[in-house]
């Protein structure tokens, strides 16, 4: 309709019904549009960093995919292959579709639980903040918030774990608000339940869990009585600590030490030891470093004026006399994963190097990630109560968001292509794909130093001797010359398995090396030993 | 005795800015003469005279170079001057700066020739910019509705209290980006709705363009406030109604010439109408030969620790990562932060939140162009300024805060504990800045510090203490004190002088605002 008026003007009008309708079926179908808005973008960013190469940047994302494939592939395929490195959901959860080639090299494998965990977390915030009866304006900025990060869309397109384990401990927290709110028994179960599966994930979601229980236990207490609190609590960690147990359980069966993943050869209580007797954990033992650590790792995450506008957020709901006290309480878990880091990093139970804070290096940076949903609900719940700013805020946040998208200025893609977590493994796998190839014969290596050259090279996993693979690693061990055609070692390390096992061994001396790189080096049994080579899986079946 | 006086508003905000005026010309920094490409580059203009950094030698070169050589590319000679912040298009040295300031000085520069003052003539023009935005940075304070006597001592403040003094007194830009920006808020305060009015801010909002080429973010905020009068969104009980006032779209013509000559300026110079002077090649150092070189000359100390910015393309050199260490710089660091050089100007904050409080759409336009202001230089890899005195890239938003801070003072006048406190921060940091004023802007960042010692053999200060060791060991850069008054009285005397007279007049305004409690006083401020 247009209205040519006396005052030089021309009108558009649009009937109010018209908005009225459009405002209610947003509020009917926000949760289809949101989940149709974030299934687009989300495959938009798969394809992005699947086609620039950057998806397997990570070499932990290799590695996801590779335990996940020696479930189902390799000289000796079985549950066992998820060992106690890291907790096994992402890896039990890839087994569905890593059993197919395209989906194990492309990485999609681990990616597709990515991407579902990033609809899933996005919706989410959005329902958090529904609940919190935060206006569509505010829902759709904090959900927003979240997918406008450059971080979350890179770490969404990738084989890593840290989209999951948000995406359980936002739901975790999500149900948690709800039985707050509502009091169902069902709500407490569903929290339990997703809290559950992120303790199957990393160990933020023990935390989480340790931290939900309290809560649950004081709020119940103070609301009712001593023995209804007992009930709930019980109630809540029986499902929610079955993950906990059944990883405990899983040690014992496996490994005969229900703290091996603790306390084992590979787990990270193993590694930090060694960077602290090289003097490089800072953060262990002093918690004003550690904060800082973590603090600067939310920042290059997050965003760091995202970050503050987050935490003036939480500052507003949690002094905010609308909300009940027990609301509050129960998005208190939502900081969970920042109490969790930080006592880590202070107990040297996690490592964390920032560019300007550890020198020039950066490994696991990724960490600060962790609080994105968090600090996404805090902004809409912001958005929502700061009327008269709130045209500017969600300007400024735009602004800064464009500039970080026009310099594709991602840690996470830094902390995998330079930092510490990346290895460039391309020469050793080059050579590996160039060469063996056609000729047959097993290639011994260790899973545990060179994942990323076994997932790169892109042969199967039934030609890799490995850790994994019990009587072809012991027998390959002590005489490589029968079993390994090829050995993938790096050389006067003593870190590297393979070489620890075989250095003195009579075999090893029957092969020459054929080709050095700075992460490996390549040995070639010498050919007059190739007639009492074994090429065939013959051991077959092992316990 | 208040009720004794008559005050006449006018005449005292005219001896006010009077005041103002005379504290500036004394601390403007120069010297007499009027040197040529050669003296220019004697370190008597250069590093121990007015023309101390690359920024102001790069914009005072493209101006001699257009007054005297009839040239936008520079003489050997210039191009030596303008090192290390000169850039090469082609096988032409020309300047790495946006073009504006140099074509706004020429007129100062031309009158100062005549009294063999050409450097002088040309700082003034500065100096007038920063008195008009003095008078702005009070107009509009006064149309948001603070008091008479607040935006005055607000309008001092800004002018005496912040880094904007020694900005005011040499050669940047930033008076002049402050000055469009202030004069488009006060437009579009004073006369919302006129056409001119409306045209003349959209000529302001192109002509920052070749003054600083940030500016186009910061008023881009303003500039989705003059779309707000072309194009309107109206509710009413039955429908919503989208107005455009198709008239005014023709306000936005007034941005041809400024955009025209920026176009023009970018062919003459570089041959294309589209490239920035910052994304040009640089050149560090000129050798014997009169070839340019990428290592910077030993003896050019800003030049040798500069850090190396990002890749040179428009919006390379700004980067999400660096807010971080941004925020700490521009707001808490020892050598640039607020709270070191300025803190009072963090009262204004208050104010800001007063007047969102109530919901105008200019004070959120302000808020956003502050917001804009800080992230801008936060993300941007040198929020230091290179060489320079306090976080001088945040001028801009000294001179909002400044507006708020008279709304502070304007609602809480009358808690005295409050003023009392407000007083000390403001004695404070007019003492810091007049002695930034009078010495020098040459302060390097902290992370430069290691470096330099290494270079100098000695302890290199880098808050304003460096400024104090100045004034008590080498004496004042200002024009002034050096030609008239240097054997009369100490440079130590000269600071007091300036610093007690502009406190004294801070003090009694805020007294006398105080006074107001007294309702029969009330209106004769």
């Amino acid at each position: 309709m247009k209205d040519f008026s006396n005052n030089q003007e021309i009108k558009l009008s649009l009937n109010r019904n018209l908005i009225n309708w459009a405002t209610t079926f947003l509020n009917k179908y926000g949760t289809i549009v949101v989940t149709l808005i974030l299934v687009a973008i989300s495959i938009a960013s798969y394809i992005v960093y699947y086609k620039n190469g950057l998806g397997l940047a990570y070499n932990d994302a290799r590695s996801h995919l590779d335990i996940g494939r020696r479930v189902v592939e390799g000289l000796k395929p079985g549950i066992a292959q998820l060992g106690s490195v890291w907790l096994p959901l992402t890896h039990i959860l890839m087994t569905l579709t890593i059993w197919n080639d395209f989906m194990w090299h492309s990485g999609l494998s681990g990616a597709i639980l990515s991407m579902g965990a990033f609809i899933y977390t996005g919706l989410l915030i959005y329902l958090f903040l529904r609940r919190l009866n935060v206006g569509l304006f505010g829902r759709f900025v904090g959900v927003g918030i979240f997918v406008a990060n450059i971080n979350v869309l890179y770490l969404q397109s990738t084989a890593m774990t840290e989209l999951l384990l948000l995406a359980t401990m936002t739901a975790g927290t999500y149900y948690l608000l709800l039985w707050y709110q509502d009091n169902k028994i069902i709500h407490l179960i569903s929290s339990a339940f997703w809290i559950m599966l992120s303790t199957l994930i990393r160990y933020d979601g023990w935390f989480l869990f340790f931290f939900a229980a309290m809560i649950i236990f004081f709020q119940t207490w103070k609301q009712k009585n001593y023995r209804t609190a007992e009930g709930m609590f019980v109630l809540f960690c029986t499902l929610g600590g079955f993950g906990i147990f059944l990883w405990l359980l899983w040690n014992q069966l496996i490994f005969k030490d229900a703290l091996y993943f603790a306390f084992g050869p590979y787990s990270a209580y193993a590694q930090q030891n060694q960077l602290e007797s090289a003097g490089v954990l800072a953060t262990k033992g002093n918690f004003g470093f550690s904060l800082k650590t973590y603090w600067w790792a939310l920042a290059y995450n997050i965003g760091f004026f995202t970050l503050l506008v987050g935490v003036l957020g939480a500052a507003v709901l949690w002094l905010d006399k609308k909300l009940k006290p027990s609301v509050r309480i129960a998005t208190s878990a939502l900081i969970a994963p920042f109490i969790f880091n930080v006592i880590a990093l202070y107990l040297g139970h996690s490592v964390l190097y920032i560019q300007g804070l550890s020198g020039n290096s950066l490994f696991n940076v990724r960490y600060g990630i962790m609080m994105m949903p968090s600090i996404a609900i805090f902004i809409g719940y912001l958005i929502d109560q700061w009327l008269a700013i709130r045209t500017v805020l969600v300007g400024l946040l735009i602004f800064v968001t464009l500039f970080q998208f026009a310099n594709g200025d991602a840690v996470t893609i830094d902390d995998a292509r330079v930092g510490s977590s990346q290895k460039n493994v391309s020469e050793v796998s080059g050579w590996l794909q160039k060469n063996v190839p056609g000729q047959a014969g097993f290639i011994l290596i260790s899973a545990a130093s060179h994942d990323a050259i076994i997932f790169s090279s892109g042969l199967p996993m039934k030609r890799f001797i490995h850790e994994g693979t019990g009587a072809y690693w012991e027998s390959a061990t002590t005489n490589p010359d029968r079993w390994a055609r090829w050995i993938v070692l790096r050389t006067y390390s003593d870190d590297d398995q393979t070489y620890r096992l075989i250095k003195n061994t009579e075999g090893f001396k029957h092969y020459d090396l054929v080709q050095s790189f700075p992460f490996a080096d390549i040995y070639q049994i010498k050919g007059e030993y190739l007639k009492d080579l074994n090429t065939e899986p013959i051991l077959g079946k092992q316990k | 005795m208040i009720k004794k006086i008559k005050f006449n508003s006018k005449f005292f905000t005219a001896l006010f800015f009077v005041f103002c005026l005379i504290i500036l010309a004394i601390s403007l920094r120069g010297m007499a003469g009027n040197p040529d490409s050669l003296a220019l580059n004697s370190p008597v203009w250069k590093d121990d005279g007015p023309l101390e950094l690359s920024p102001e030698r790069g914009r005072y070169a493209l101006m001699y170079s257009v007054m005297e050589d009839k040239s936008m590319s520079f003489s050997l000679p210039i191009a030596k001057f303008a090192t290390p912040d000169l850039g090469l298009a082609g096988d032409k040295f020309v300047s790495l700066f946006a073009p504006g300031i140099s074509y706004l000085i020429i007129p100062g520069y031309e009158i100062g020739k005549m009294f063999n003052l050409s450097q002088v003539g040309a700082f003034f023009i500065i100096t007038l910019f920063a008195l008009f935005n003095a008078i702005l940075v009070r107009a509009i304070a006064i149309s948001l509705g603070a008091k008479k006597i607040a935006a005055t001592i607000a309008a001092a403040i800004f002018l005496f209290a912040t880094p904007a003094y020694a900005y005011a007194v040499s050669l940047y830009q930033h008076h002049v980006s402050v000055f469009l920006i202030l004069l488009s808020l006060y437009l579009l305060s004073r006369w919302p709705n006129k056409f001119w009015s409306l045209a003349l801010v959209w000529f302001l909002t192109a002509a920052a363009i070749p003054i600083d080429y940030p500016n186009l973010f910061l008023l881009f905020p303003i500039g989705i406030f003059s779309l707000g009068k072309i194009i309107s969104l109206k509710k009413t009980e039955q429908k919503y109604i989208l107005s455009v006032k198709y008239i005014k779209i023709a306000t936005l013509l007034a941005m041809v010439l400024p955009i025209a000559f920026f176009l023009w300026f970018n062919w003459s110079s570089y041959g294309n109408p589209f490239q920035l002077s910052g994304t040009l090649p640089a050149v560090k150092a000129i050798d014997a030969s009169g070839k340019p070189v990428n290592v910077p000359l030993p003896y050019d100390l800003e030049a040798v620790t500069k850090k190396d910015l990002p890749e040179k393309n428009a919006i390379g050199f700004f980067r999400t990562r660096n807010l971080l260490n941004g925020f700490y710089e521009l707001i808490i660091s020892e050598d640039r932060g607020i709270t070191n050089f300025t803190p009072v100007i963090l009262f204004g904050l208050a104010g800001l939140y007063l007047l969102v409080k109530k919901r105008s759409l200019l004070a959120t336009t302000l808020v956003a162009v502050v917001g804009m202001n800080v992230l801008l230089y936060a993300m941007w890899g040198d929020p230091y300024g290179g060489w320079a005195f306090g976080a001088r890239y945040l001028i801009p938003s000294y001179a909002l805060l400044a507006i708020g801070l008279a709304i502070m003072l304007t609602e809480w006048r009358y808690q005295y504990l409050l003023l009392i406190v407000f007083l000390y921060f403001a004695s404070q940091s007019v003492w810091i800045n007049s002695l930034g004023a009078i010495t020098t802007s040459k302060n390097p960042p902290k992370i430069e510090v290691l470096g330099l010692e290494k270079i100098t053999g000695h302890e290199e200060k880098y808050t304003y203490d460096r400024n104090w060791q100045y004034l008590t060991t080498t004496g004042s850069k200002s024009f002034v004190y050096n030609t008239y008054l240097k054997d009369k009285i100490s440079p130590i005397k000269f600071h007091n002088v300036i610093s007690v007279s502009v406190s004294g007049l801070i003090i009694t305004l805020t007294a006398l605002l105080y006074l107001t409690k007294n309702k029969k006083n009330e209106r004769l401020f």
